[in-house]
């Protein structure tokens, strides 16, 4: 065993007075057998600092895994498809139905030259105040499509028993612009 | 050991009133740091609670006028203390076998090379359960670049003991590994 053998990883280390690092550094070489040891602690020394960056590694990719940025891709795409699918479409406002209307039969309803064939097959309820508005936003729908439904309880036209009980008629009436009805369309 | 070694004495005369050079030195010493203490057996989030303890405890330590001098053995102390008043995870699991998570760290290398890394750290594994705990505890802060008195002052032995314990811990692990 050489004498220099104890001072050789303390020299790797850089812990030798200068003195004692000039000393070792020329023994090493020319001495075979310390520059192999010198060798093999290297050795030793690089892969214990593998193994330890092995070990911390996984952990610190635990941090951010790989998968995570696709997750986070696909879950904002699908929320956004989602938020699209269920988004609501322009809501039909309706004006308020006054109360006193609504009590005594028969109604006027105002409506837009079409029908609404919705009230029309609701039977044996009672009689609304429908209005519709031909268009969005339209305030002065009165003048543009002047057309108002009158819902009549079918036994406020007929004697008790004629008719069976909840039949209505709606008349279906146009006006002009003067104020004047041009037609009247009665239908069950 | 680790060439990034880093001056003793760091200029840190604005760290307790929060300027850059705290920055920097938690840029410099927190991979270290995280790395010793998951090398211990903490887990990574143990660690990085760890870490952020120690820097604040460095902060409320200079704030209150205390020694600048050494603080990067100042710091790897206060977090080798904090790991090991977590007994139940410290020394869990160094020195096990990787398994599976060492592929992660060689996803390009090929089969051939992954297979004769695993064996070396396999050997390693096994030589490494064979040191004492100071003997793993002095090679550790060693590869985390510390001088040989800063890790006396972290375990608490003197310079020489460290230099005594080093050289004995990497004999055993030149022999064991026979690399």
């Amino acid at each position: 065993m050489c004498d220099f053998s104890g001072k050789l990883i303390a020299w790797l280390d850089h812990e030798l007075t200068e003195d004692e690092a000039y000393e070792v550094d020329r023994h090493v070489k020319s001495c075979a057998e310390c520059r192999s040891q010198v060798q093999a602690y290297q050795n030793a020394t690089n892969t214990f600092d593998a193994y330890c960056e092995a070990l911390f590694q996984p952990k610190a990719h635990h941090e951010f895994p790989r998968w995570l940025p696709l997750v986070v891709g696909a879950a904002t795409a699908a929320a956004l498809g989602l938020l699209l699918a269920f988004l609501p479409g322009p809501v039909e406002k309706l004006p308020l139905k006054p109360p006193a209307l609504m009590a005594s039969p028969p109604i006027v309803s105002r409506a837009a030259i079409a029908p609404n064939k919705r009230n029309q097959r609701r039977r044996g309820v009672t009689p609304m105040l429908k209005t519709v508005r031909g268009r969005e936003g339209d305030e002065n729908w009165m003048a543009a499509e002047p057309a108002i439904q009158i819902a009549i309880p079918g036994d406020a036209m007929f004697p008790p028993g004629a008719l069976p009980e909840g039949v209505s008629f709606v008349a279906e009436l146009s006006v002009a612009a003067d104020g004047s009805p041009e037609r009247i369309h009665l239908q069950q | 050991m680790s060439s990034n070694s880093l001056p003793l004495a760091l200029p840190l005369s604005r760290l307790a009133t929060g300027d850059c050079e705290a920055t920097k030195l938690y840029r410099d010493l927190r991979k270290p740091l995280l790395r010793y203490l998951v090398c211990l057996g903490l887990s990574m989030d143990e660690a990085q609670d760890v870490v952020q303890d120690a820097f604040l405890g460095l902060h409320r330590h200079l704030a209150a006028g205390g020694s600048q001098e050494n603080i990067r053995g100042w710091l790897f102390r206060v977090a080798h203390n904090h790991a090991r008043n977590r007994q139940n995870s410290y020394a869990r699991r160094f020195g096990e076998p990787l398994d599976g998570e060492f592929e992660s760290v060689l996803d390009e290398a090929t089969p051939e090379r992954i297979v004769l890394e695993k064996e070396k750290f396999r050997r390693m594994a096994k030589a490494i359960s064979c040191l004492t705990e100071c003997e793993r505890e002095s090679l550790l802060l060693r590869a985390g670049g510390l001088r040989y008195r800063e890790i006396g002052e972290v375990l608490d032995i003197p310079t020489s003991t460290v230099a005594d314990t080093v050289e004995r811990a990497i004999k055993k692990l030149a022999e064991k590994c026979n690399v």
